[in-house]
């Protein structure tokens, strides 16, 4: 994990309090938090360390509340598609203020660390109730449990690419972006300032980069 | 350290356009005596055979079909 990133995991807060539903604070809820992602866009743009952090986490927050209405809404074995939730955050929580290119590049880079962070923990915790823990279904990480080894993979290819990160760090951007983030090529080659035949190359190595560290 | 991810990343994207008769002095020249830079290329190209769909799916795709 980017030791930058500090994310309350296992506890999420939640600030409107337990199973609010209520229409008008949730809207009230999502205006407060499309200014508040604006401000944070613009604070990053001003070299604000603090300020990517707090997009994360805002990212976090609402990625996983959307991946929470999906799976509740949707079949079970229903999975999370980081395409359709990472461009559904953007919407909601910087909509079609016309943002600078600048903005959406910190946007994604954010949401795919945040929904790398989403993907992981929610693996651990369904690897974690298959070796003997409590099956009781009160959130979406239990609400479809996938093939054991799926999660597996899942977790050995993080953690390759933690190994990637260290040895080269814009490859392992780049596989963020794409696997965890969701984007396609021209996106990640815009957040990345590369041409997108570079992307496809940087693509294609990291992969057999990381298929090599798996089981090399 | 860039430089030397910049040149792993080279030798084997060219490597890959390269026919497998002709990779051998491919990577003989471009390594140029590096061993070690020889060796990651070499496992590199062996991992991306046997690619196949590896990471193509999403990563929660597994019970997309």
């Amino acid at each position: 994990m980017n030791s930058c990133v500090a994310i309350e995991i296992e506890h999420p807060q939640n600030p409107d309090g337990a199973g609010r539903t209520d229409e008008l604070s949730s809207a009230k809820r999502l205006m407060t938090h499309m200014s508040d992602a604006t401000v944070m866009l613009a604070a990053i743009e001003a070299g604000d360390p603090k300020a990517a952090e707090q997009l994360l986490v805002l990212v976090y927050d609402e990625l996983r509340r959307l991946a929470a209405s999906k799976l509740a809404q949707e079949a079970p074995g229903q999975t999370l598609q980081p395409t359709a939730l990472v461009h559904e955050a953007w919407l909601r929580l910087v909509g079609d203020q016309n943002p600078s290119f600048k903005d959406r590049a910190h946007f994604f880079r954010a949401s795919a660390e945040a929904m790398r962070h989403l993907l992981i923990d929610r693996a651990r915790r369904k690897q974690t109730q298959r070796h003997g823990g409590n099956y009781r279904r009160v959130d979406f990480e239990e609400v479809d449990l996938a093939a054991p080894s799926a999660d597996d993979h899942l977790l050995a290819v993080n953690e390759a690419l933690d190994k990637l990160s260290v040895e080269h760090p814009v490859q392992a951007e780049l596989v963020k972006l794409r696997y965890f983030g969701g984007l396609t090529n021209e996106e990640v080659s815009q957040v990345l300032g590369i041409s997108v035949s570079t992307a496809k190359n940087y693509w294609t190595f990291s992969r057999a980069w990381l298929l090599n560290e798996i089981d090399g | 350290m860039n430089g030397d991810s910049d040149r792993e990343i080279a030798i084997f994207t060219q490597a890959l356009k390269i026919s497998s008769q002709k990779r051998e002095a491919f990577l003989e020249r471009s390594c140029a005596g590096d061993e070690e830079l020889r060796r990651k290329v070499e496992a590199l190209l062996k991992a991306h055979g046997r690619l196949g769909t590896f990471m193509e799916e999403p990563p929660s795709g597994e019970a997309a079909d």
